[in-house]
């Protein structure tokens, strides 16, 4: 009888199966893709979320661009700009382009989309206020000038929250403007299915000729990691990011797909509390940073694919090449311990994001590393929005956490996890170094070059020889694709160009 | 009392129960650790632009202030206006509603069309070896994680054989019913396993009792036995099994939709809790306690169609 039921269920779901209008195959191309999460909105100032940043680097423009490795930027809307020699004066030239809706984009949409993004309501205003004066010099010619020079506002301008908006269509409403955008990416949205997935069709007006290839490029949203890679396998998809990084390799052997792991703008730390005995001393700061085998976590949990870190920045534009991680040395570790006058060691307690799988085996490797040099360490794993709360408040040792950056330029990142005061009390390490604060003011003045990459390297260096972190490793972003898929790659900024794709 | 006399009165007593649901989402949140402003500004802002972003937000008033703002976007229908995706929140659970109350039906049709022929079968051939599987499906059943079921049932059906896909929600009513067919079958397994038991049991009772016996003296078929004696008799408690379960279900399904890819209220809820959006976790809380009491009038009202000797009073 149960068979007999069963039999009757399938039968049902058969018959409506038959009964399907099945979707009828036309000659568009279609490329689909599988994400993690949905994006929240499509309003460039609104937006922190990575799912909404990576669909509107597809619907809007920004004048400059990150370049596909990320060192420089490149034109976008601008073809061409000058930087005055004081620094003070940017002087951006449009080219040719328009907005989906076939309207050209002018100089009073830049003027308008930048002040906006400058604006109190804005989540990004900061990046933007150095700008203090907006002219129009012509319908293709803006000017912004700056009190003083800041060298980070180009990276700042490549950043998607500067997105180049249609100034009339967003004045006149603007909740129905960014439910139906209209910009000059490479796409337009065609239709947003809530949780379940975003369409993009192919903007006709676009200006760099010939892209994108495919018509429509589908996101879709699927939560569970498994399910996305098995709708990857079942050819539902033709492409799928963040795939488990123990299922890589076994996916890799598998006919038809290929998985791909990016380097992106990340690095993964535990924060030391400098104001905490025992981590006050410098000693015992490096002892850490030599009792953890960081290369053997990374080939044990991350599967070798991630580089090791030296500092608090990712590998970015300046990284100082000279410096070398941290010797895996437990013997150096335990002599540094008793110099600090702790031969016994100590006990001490980390805290780490509940639910994280990696991150539980990394605090478990860290944990065992630190025993064999007598420091006793106790995990707490507590729920991953009160983690940042907790460790601002000061009230913690030890934690396992990592920051990414939203630009191309060090100077963000090293201002969060190296400066103090700043934005954060150095990541909330409480470490401060009046040179690197002294070379942090410099480094924002002074033009891009050699002599600027050398305040960042000394940075870099100090920082790595103060420890106020024990720099762990850059962890990589993964992605699968199946092999009738060309052009496809995670970029250092964690975005990807579907503009790119090709389907063969 | 009326049908409908009784269903107003129910819905006029759910009043306090929602001011109730309202008071402690509202309170809970407040007291969990970690805010919106911070976790949107992240690595990129410092004191003054996090306290600017709270006053923005509104997170600056005092504590009576946000409840009281709170309970006047209720009851103007907009529910607030969410934090991650800057719309009202009722806009945002009107779009996610649909999915998550097809797979709460779904799993309940499903459930009884699995159970109630199940119990019967178990009930008449009690000890036999349909009876003995019956029952070791039902462990199973219960004891097996549905999450992990979730992911089988896709690699054998949706990836292997290819009969279903492996995840989404389609478009049309056709294209639902053969989109959540596997997830709302995983869900109805455990329904089916806890009604199919509390039926197979009633079931036994009601068989044994002097009236069927008298039923079956007066020379009735035991097709008429069984139907209009036995099962109207044992249905009675199945019913509130089924529908205190349901209520479980609405509360449950949120594992299912993230395996199966299903862009319900589970998913939505998961992620407003991670990122803080007050407003919306809010809204979802009464979403759900709306539908757990609607369900529950349901189910009474579905005990006084079966049972004549309840009124509705």
């Amino acid at each position: 009888m149960i068979r007999g039921i069963f039999v009757f269920a399938f039968a049902l779901a058969t018959l409506v199966t038959v009964a399907l209008p099945l979707s009828i195959a036309d000659a568009q191309t279609k490329f689909r893709l599988g994400i993690d999460n949905d994006a929240l909105s499509m309003d460039p100032i609104a937006s922190s979320d990575n799912p909404s940043i990576w669909v509107q680097l597809l619907l809007y423009d920004t004048l400059v661009r990150p370049s596909v490795d990320a060192l420089k930027v490149e034109p976008g809307l601008a073809e061409r700009w000058s930087i005055s020699p004081d620094g003070r004066e940017y002087t951006f030239v449009l080219s040719e382009a328009k907005f989906a809706s076939g309207r050209p984009v002018t100089a009073e949409d830049v003027v308008f989309s930048l002040q906006r993004a400058a604006s109190d309501k804005s989540r990004w205003g900061r990046f933007f206020r150095p700008i203090k004066r907006f002219q129009v010099l012509d319908d293709r010619t803006v000017k912004f000038g700056l009190d003083q020079p800041f060298t980070p506002m180009m990276a700042n301008l490549a950043l998607f929250s500067s997105a180049v908006l249609p100034k009339a269509e967003v004045q006149k409403d603007e909740s129905a403007f960014f439910a139906a955008p209209n910009g000059s990416g490479p796409f337009v949205l065609k239709r947003w299915a809530k949780g379940e997935r975003i369409v993009l069709a192919k903007n006709p007006h676009y200006w760099q000729k010939g892209k994108p290839y495919v018509d429509e490029a589908e996101i879709q949203v699927i939560a569970e990691d498994n399910s996305r890679v098995i709708k990857l396998q079942a050819g539902e998809l033709d492409a799928v990011i963040k795939i488990p990084i123990n299922q890589v390799r076994a996916l890799q052997g598998r006919p038809g797909i290929s998985t791909g792991i990016a380097d992106i703008f990340r690095v993964d730390f535990v924060q030391l509390n400098t104001r905490k005995k025992p981590l006050d001393d410098v000693r015992v700061r490096k002892a850490l940073n030599h009792a953890v085998n960081r290369e053997a976590i990374v080939q044990g949990i991350l599967f070798g694919t991630a580089k090791l870190a030296v500092s608090a920045v990712p590998i970015m534009t300046y990284h100082n090449e000279n410096l070398k991680p941290y010797a895996f040395d437990p013997g150096l570790a335990k002599k540094l311990l008793a110099e600090a006058g702790y031969p016994n060691g100590f006990s001490i307690t980390m805290l780490l994001s509940a639910g994280d799988v990696t991150w539980r085996q990394v605090a478990a490797a860290i944990q065992d590393d630190l025993r064999k040099v007598g420091i006793n360490l106790t995990l707490r794993q507590i729920e991953g929005g009160t983690l940042f709360t907790t460790t601002k408040s000061g009230n913690y040792e030890m934690a396992l956490s990592y920051a990414s950056s939203d630009t191309i330029d060090p100077d963000q990142l090293i201002g969060f996890t190296s400066i103090n005061p700043e934005r954060a009390n150095a990541f909330h390490t409480e470490w401060k170094s009046a040179r690197v604060n002294e070379l942090y003011e410099l480094e924002r003045k002074t033009p891009d070059g050699e002599g600027r990459g050398k305040m960042f390297k000394e940075m870099n260096a100090i920082v790595h020889a103060e420890a106020p972190y024990i720099f762990l490793y850059h962890q990589n972003a993964t992605f699968a694709v199946r092999s009738n898929v060309e052009g496809f790659r995670i970029l250092p900024t964690s975005n990807w160009r579907l503009e790119e794709v090709r389907l063969k | 009392m009326g049908f409908l006399a009784y269903t107003f009165r129910r819905l006029i007593e759910m009043v306090p129960v929602l001011i109730g649901i309202t008071l402690a989402a509202f309170l809970l949140l407040r007291v969990m650790p970690g805010d919106p402003a911070t976790l949107i500004l992240g690595t990129r802002g410092d004191e003054k632009d996090i306290a600017a972003l709270q006053a923005q937000l509104g997170l600056d008033r005092p504590l009576w202030e946000q409840y009281f703002r709170f309970v006047l976007d209720v009851v103007r229908g907009s529910f607030g206006q969410s934090i991650a995706y800057g719309r009202p929140v009722a806009e945002l659970i009107l779009q996610r509603l649909p999915a998550s109350l097809w797979l709460v039906a779904y799993s309940t049709v499903l459930a009884i069309v699995m159970a109630v022929p199940a119990a019967i079968l178990a009930a008449l051939r009690r000890g036999g070896a349909v009876d003995l599987m019956l029952r070791g499906l039902l462990v199973f059943a219960l004891a097996t994680p549905s999450f992990w079921l979730g992911i089988l049932l896709i690699l054998a059906l949706g990836l292997k054989l290819g009969l279903f896909p492996v995840s989404g929600y389609g478009e049309g009513v056709g294209s639902h019913l053969w989109h959540l067919f596997l997830p709302s079958l995983v869900i109805a397994l455990t329904t089916a396993a806890i009604v199919m038991r509390n039926l197979r049991s009633s079931l036994l009772a009601v068989l044994n009792a002097d009236f069927i016996d008298s039923a079956r003296a007066k020379g009735l078929s035991s097709r008429r036995v069984l139907l209009r004696h036995v099962l109207p008799n044992a249905l009675i408690s199945a019913v509130s099994v089924l529908g205190v379960h349901t209520s479980w279900i609405i509360g449950g399904t949120v594992v299912i939709e993230a395996v199966f890819g299903v862009p319900g209220l589970g998913n939505l809820l998961i992620a407003s809790i991670f990122g803080r959006d007050y407003p919306l976790v809010q809204g979802l809380t009464v979403a759900f306690a709306i539908l757990v009491v609607l369900v529950n009038l349901a189910t009474d009202l579905a005990y006084a169609a079966i049972d004549p000797r309840v009124s509705l009073d």
